[in-house]
């Protein structure tokens, strides 16, 4: 399904990715780990077109995204949860969903995706008229993966949606994800929070310093030396 | 600077000085000493615009200010000296006086309530002092064009000079720091605002003597008219199509916008402004160094054809 | 005694309306692309003209001249984005700003001397056969063209304010105004967003440059005020606030008046100018609107 292949990437001057390549197949629940600062953002600003590669090719299905404009990679069917959410604080939750299913096909759908999102995030249904700067941190990460649910995406990217979230929320967070996954739409997780992503997931690559230093499913990674005394002790 | 450099600014300031001795046309002299004022009302407005990188836009205040005290304590019986230091100190004055809310605020914001605060000063002036002020009969009977010519020369003099020793000072380097990367700079210890407001009190000084050479310069003139935003638009233009930042840009950018301005009036009245307002977009958009950057490039680009050999390391402009 | 006082108040009302109505053009562009266009006054300037032009060359009524005025600063706001300001918006912050300070100011020069030259420095000013027309109620005069333009302008705003809120493109832009990068996820092209924002605020400077010549008059000089006072409005009013800024028009309106009343004609415009300058250097956020991210 999205396929990255040896992909460099540079904020002006800096390099910040190199020869990054993975792969996520249509289904998958795929985790992107590694430390602070490793490049996993940056990789999916790079999917996402917010930050066109300098090097490499990326596919996604039969359609080569590297030239595309951000809001045209969305529409072909990926939407990413960017970090902390971002959740439009001066709207309404409602406005906020209805503004994820902007692309021309996710408004016809618009009231199904509602639908479907409130069944996974009932809590949004109670808040749909309140204000999104309201919400308190965990409504706003269910909030920010519900509207980019709306869009009616193949593939759903996360960046860090644990992130400040009290643990008990945490373990919530991910059920909803791998509901989301099992109802079909493939997932791309990146994750600081390793141990979790690696037992969710069916395949999980590791990226360290812009580069990819580890690929395998979750299970072999969990139990890989080098992962455990490098990341879970 | 090498010792070419130096003969050659040597040389271009004796011309200049010898004008009013060898050509007779006051035409040309007026001419001459109005490049000459805008040459230090760019280059002034360049020291905290281009260097320290603040887009001041009430530039015109300091212009204004010091033409108001100079015209004020000259006509008033004062010698022209203090009159003007003393228009350059009430500018400087005032703009310590602004510097410190002003420097509080960011980008937009600093750009126009420096406007606003200069558009105040034009509006009251214009209200309080409406009538023109015109030069008694025994200043009017002594007015010669020369001693003029010569005021505005050195001031231009003056005014290049201090913004070549500012930026090759310690000081200057470190104005320059703080416009590029402000709190990279302060990291470095590098008081931003104490450095914005030198650059903004050198700029003020500067032009509050470029006011007062304006005052002393026109017959009668209303008292709101230094005042005015043109003048600050104007300044601000010179300086981005000459090249700013540099020492030399607002000098080219002078020159340029008057020579363009006298064959432009021969064919089409009117049309300089907006000539310049397109060049002053396109440089903006396409050619952020200005005439002197361009300058530099065309050089390059012909010795690149030269050959190797000929290539010349290091691209000094002339006062640069 | 206090009928000259309340006179002046309603003048003041009446001027705020348009005062507020050019604002909202400067701040909704301002907020969908973080571009203050300084030219945005010679705009509401040739909106003025196209109207006085329209209404003595095709006779129609002044109101509606609005439709051609908008037209015509519609295609002026398009070309005007997709020549110049397009190139900025990618810019990064810092150079961003002061560019388009620049280039806005190098516009409004080239705009203002355009409309030197092609109808000269005269003030003008529309009038009709009801240009006098009032309506007296406890001693106080409405002039009724200038009642009228307190009307449509309301009448405007409220229309921008359903647009943005029922419309999903009005979404798009207020999605736009608080993240574009958001805004882009989903699936927004912002680039056109920006677009229509330019636009609509050109649009808008028409609409009030219509309502200024009708109820007023207009000279190719009166840019820069015009900006100014959209400027120190939208300061006042604060951004993301339609009617935050509709009534910081008539607060400077009424407060202008009141200057020129109980001080002198000569210090009304300088109050909103040393206002201005007061609100930023206390309250950079305006009086009623959000604070700036």
């Amino acid at each position: 399904m999205l396929k990255l292949d040896q992909i460099d990437a540079y904020y002006g001057d800096l390099q910040a990715l190199w020869g990054i390549s993975l792969e996520v197949r249509e289904g998958e629940f795929v985790a992107l780990v590694g430390p602070n600062g490793a490049g996993k953002t940056t990789t999916l600003k790079v999917i996402t077109g917010l930050l066109k590669p300098k090097a490499g090719n990326m596919q996604f299905g039969d359609r080569r995204l590297n030239t595309e404009r951000a809001h045209q990679i969305v529409e072909s069917g990926i939407s990413l949860v960017p970090e902390g959410g971002s959740v439009f604080t001066a709207m309404s939750v409602l406005e906020n969903l209805e503004v994820g299913a902007f692309t021309g096909k996710a408004r016809s759908h618009k009231d199904d995706s509602l639908k479907r999102v409130f069944q996974i995030f009932p809590r949004l249904e109670e808040r749909k008229r309140q204000r999104a700067g309201t919400l308190s941190g965990g409504e706003r990460q269910m909030l920010a993966i519900g509207r980019a649910l709306m869009s009616k995406p193949k593939l759903l990217l996360l960046d860090e949606p644990s992130f400040g979230l009290a643990p008990i929320l945490v373990q919530n967070m991910f059920e909803m994800i791998s509901e989301i996954n099992r109802q079909g739409v493939t997932i791309l997780l990146v994750e600081q929070n390793i141990r979790v992503a690696l037992e969710l997931a069916t395949s999980a690559y590791i990226i360290e310093n812009g580069r990819i230093v580890g690929h395998g499913t979750g299970d072999d990674l969990l139990s890989f030396e080098f992962v455990r005394s490098a990341y879970l002790a | 600077m090498s010792t070419r450099r130096i003969v050659l600014n040597l040389l271009l300031i004796g011309i200049l000085a010898s004008l009013p001795a060898v050509i007779k046309k006051d035409s040309i002299i007026n001419l001459a000493l109005l490049v000459l004022l805008y040459v230090s009302l760019a280059s002034s407005w360049n020291i905290l615009g281009g260097f320290a990188g603040q887009t001041n836009l009430g530039h015109a205040a300091f212009f204004g200010l010091g033409a108001l005290l100079t015209r004020f304590l000259w006509l008033g019986g004062w010698p022209l000296i203090p009159s003007l230091l003393a228009g350059g100190c009430v500018a400087v004055l005032f703009s310590l006086l602004i510097g410190i809310p002003a420097f509080r605020l960011r980008g937009v914001y600093f750009a126009i309530g420096t406007l606003a605060l200069a558009q105040v000063l034009y509006i009251v002036v214009g209200n309080t002092l409406s009538d023109i002020s015109s030069l008694p009969s025994e200043y009017l009977a002594t007015y010669q064009l020369a001693p003029r010519y010569y005021l505005v020369l050195g001031l231009a003099i003056l005014t290049t000079g201090t913004a070549y020793v500012l930026r090759k000072s310690r000081r200057g380097l470190g104005i320059m720091a703080v416009r590029e990367q402000e709190d990279a700079a302060e990291s470095l210890g590098v008081s931003a605002l104490k450095h914005k407001l030198l650059a903004l009190s050198i700029s003020a000084f500067l032009a509050g003597l470029t006011g007062g050479a304006f005052a002393f310069y026109h017959v009668g003139y209303y008292p709101q008219l230094p005042f005015a935003p043109e003048f600050t638009f104007d300044a601000v233009m010179m300086t981005y199509i000459g090249g700013v930042g540099t020492v030399v840009g607002p000098v080219i950018g002078a020159v340029f916008f008057v020579v363009v301005r006298e064959i432009l009036a021969l064919k089409v009245a009117d049309m300089h402004l907006i000539v310049f307002g397109v060049l002053f977009i396109l440089i903006v958009l396409f050619l952020p160094g200005g005439l002197v950057d361009a300058w530099s490039k065309v050089r390059r680009a012909l010795a690149r054809r030269a050959g190797p050999g000929k290539f010349d390391a290091s691209p000094h402009q002339k006062g640069d | 005694m206090l009928e000259p006082l309340v006179q002046n108040l309603v003048f003041g009302v009446l001027v705020g309306a348009l005062y507020g109505l050019a604002a909202v053009g400067l701040s909704l562009v301002f907020g969908v692309t973080k571009i203050l266009n300084v030219a945005h006054g010679e705009l509401l300037m040739f909106g003025g003209y196209a109207s006085f032009w329209a209404v003595t060359l095709l006779g129609i009524d002044p109101f509606l001249s609005i439709i051609p005025a908008v037209i015509f600063l519609a295609v002026i706001g398009f070309i005007l984005y997709k020549l110049v300001f397009s190139r900025l918006v990618k810019l990064d912050e810092s150079v961003k700003i002061q560019n388009t300070l620049l280039v806005g100011f190098g516009l409004s020069l080239i705009l203002q001397n355009i409309a030197l030259r092609l109808w000269s420095a005269d003030t003008r000013g529309i009038t009709t056969f009801y240009s006098g027309w009032a309506v007296t109620t406890f001693g106080i005069r409405f002039p009724i063209v200038r009642v009228a333009s307190l009307v449509i302008a309301l009448v405007t705003l409220l229309a921008l304010e359903l647009f943005l809120r029922r419309t999903y493109t009005g979404k798009a832009l207020r999605a736009t105004v608080e993240n574009w990068e958001a805004a882009t996820l989903m699936g927004i092209d912002t680039q056109r967003v920006y677009m229509l924002a330019f636009v609509m605020g050109a649009s808008l400077a028409a609409i009030a440059g219509t309502l200024v010549s009708v109820g007023y008059s207009i000279d190719p000089a009166m840019g820069l005020n015009w900006t100014l006072t959209s400027l120190i409005v939208m300061v006042l009013g604060g951004l993301g606030s339609i009617i935050g800024t509709f009534v910081g028009g008539i607060v400077l309106g009424v407060t202008q008046s009141a200057t020129g009343f109980f001080l002198s004609q000569s210090y009304r415009e300088v109050v909103g100018l040393v206002l201005f300058l007061l609100v930023l250097v206390l309250r950079p956020q305006g009086l009623f609107g959000a604070k700036e991210r």
